[in-house]
């Protein structure tokens, strides 16, 4: 029961509930953009045979494997006041941590989207053809027989946003009430020695990042336990 | 239907069919052996496959009108009712709700009605997958090798159905199959296919007692043989 009451407590301080907010808020916004963008251009990887497909997918595989703190420097080099994007004022504010990782995210679902269309699609648009689809009726078609599969792909982009730490440092700032998240609250607070709201907010990531998964798990082990092989 | 110079590149495969008419109001049979291009045929004729080169002429018929059912079909990721009615909702047609019940209870799918479509056996996703094609009434079948996996009593209601259907309203029809059988009692004309060439056309009666090409020869005497041995 301390347990439980330190716990309350630590939520109800001023500053760890907002960072649970900023949170959140960067992670919502930054994968419902991420997603728009990955899935459209993971299905129209699959669809579209063009010069330079090749190195769109050899970059985006790249992209997969960069640091975080990578992008997070090159988004603040961009946002610093004498940078490219410099008059937009993004930096140290929750617009610039969602830039940088919607840069971090896109490519994950992209790179999974595409996968999982290659392997899909020209079945179900074989069928669809078959049927006397119209194209249009064909795409919804593909993305409805691909929905499991790219919505555990939008759940493992929201798990990259929430625990997200060295980028939202970089270009966030950490500022509390309004760049703080719990990622970088946590570090803060393991460097100030404040161990217990460390761990509780490092329980809720955990407990954020179980009910992700375990809904991704349980929509598609349904499909799969009905499934006749 | 005429097919002419058609020409389809796939891998190191290739189909050449310099000419083939399909009669339309006929019951049109594919045969050969595997990998012969009976499949890509008639994938390029259900608009599937583009041809690298040459022309179909479809004579009228509208690509809409043109179905396939394949040996493993595509399930829906959904109910058996839903995959049922998935041609009528793109064509925004009501699904008449007796009718498909008469027809799921008539080919043992209705006690299956609301399960997930991909949990039926290989025969009964063949069987959903031939009612799915014929239910918005197209104008030109094709049933690639669809009759495979049907028990003796359900392959005879199909034969049925077929030729009900031929008999009210006189559809094209291209039954690709490895049973003679099948071919023998549906069929009007039969197709041999060869290493991608179509070597043989005919009525069924001329290719598989008098054809002279051995090629074609060789595989009647094979499966005139299989079927004495089943008997």
């Amino acid at each position: 029961m301390d347990i439980i009451n330190e716990a309350i407590q630590v939520f109800t301080q001023a500053g760890i509930g907002d960072a649970v907010r900023v949170t959140l808020v960067m992670a919502v916004c930054s994968v419902t953009i991420s997603s728009f963008l990955g899935i459209s251009l993971g299905l129209l990887l699959e669809q579209y045979h063009f010069p330079g497909k090749r190195i769109i997918i050899r970059v985006n595989h790249t992209l997969l494997g960069i640091p975080p703190v990578v992008v997070g420097l090159l988004v603040y080099l961009l946002l610093m006041r004498n940078g490219p994007l410099g008059m937009l004022s993004l930096l140290f504010t929750i617009k610039g941590m969602i830039l940088a990782q919607i840069i971090i995210i896109t490519p994950i679902i992209t790179s999974m989207v595409y996968s999982y269309a290659v392997n899909t699609a020209p079945a179900v648009r074989a069928f669809a053809v078959t049927m006397g689809a119209s194209k249009r009726q064909t795409k919804i078609l593909i993305v409805k027989e691909m929905k499991n599969e790219i919505y555990f792909a939008i759940v493992t982009g929201f798990g990259r946003a929430i625990s997200e730490v060295g980028s939202v440092m970089l270009v966030g700032g950490n500022i509390e009430d309004r760049t703080r998240t719990m990622t970088t609250a946590i570090s803060m607070l393991k460097s100030q020695g404040i161990y217990t709201e460390g761990v509780t907010l490092g329980v809720l990531l955990l407990v954020f990042a179980f009910i992700l998964q375990w809904a991704a798990e349980s929509f598609q082990k349904r499909e799969l336990e009905n499934e006749n092989y | 239907m005429r097919i002419i110079n058609l020409k389809k590149q796939l891998g190191r495969f290739t189909i050449d069919i310099p000419y083939l008419e399909l009669e339309s109001g006929c019951i049109h049979g594919f045969i050969g052996e595997n990998g012969s291009g009976k499949t890509t045929t008639a994938k390029l004729i259900a608009d599937i496959l583009k041809p690298d080169v040459g022309e179909i002429l479809y004579d009228g018929l509208d690509s809409r009108s043109i179905t396939m059912t394949a040996q493993k079909p595509y399930m829906l990721h959904t109910s058996v009712y839903e995959n049922i009615i998935y041609p009528l909702k793109i064509r925004n047609i009501k699904p008449n709700e007796i009718e498909i019940d008469t027809m799921l209870k008539k080919y043992d799918l209705y006690e299956k009605k609301k399960q997930y479509a991909r949990s039926l056996s290989s025969g009964e996703q063949q069987k959903l997958s031939l009612l799915r094609t014929l239910i918005f009434k197209p104008k030109f079948v094709i049933i690639d090798e669809t009759l495979s996996n049907l028990s003796a009593e359900s392959l005879e209601l199909f034969e049925n159905l077929i030729l009900e259907i031929q008999k009210a309203r006189c559809i094209t029809w291209v039954l690709i199959s490895h049973q003679p059988h099948i071919i023998n009692e549906l069929c009007d004309t039969v197709h041999f296919f060869a290493n991608g060439r179509l070597i043989e056309s005919g009525k069924k009666e001329q290719v598989f007692l008098y054809s002279q090409n051995p090629i074609v020869k060789t595989y009647v005497q094979r499966q005139v043989f299989g079927l004495l041995k089943e008997r």
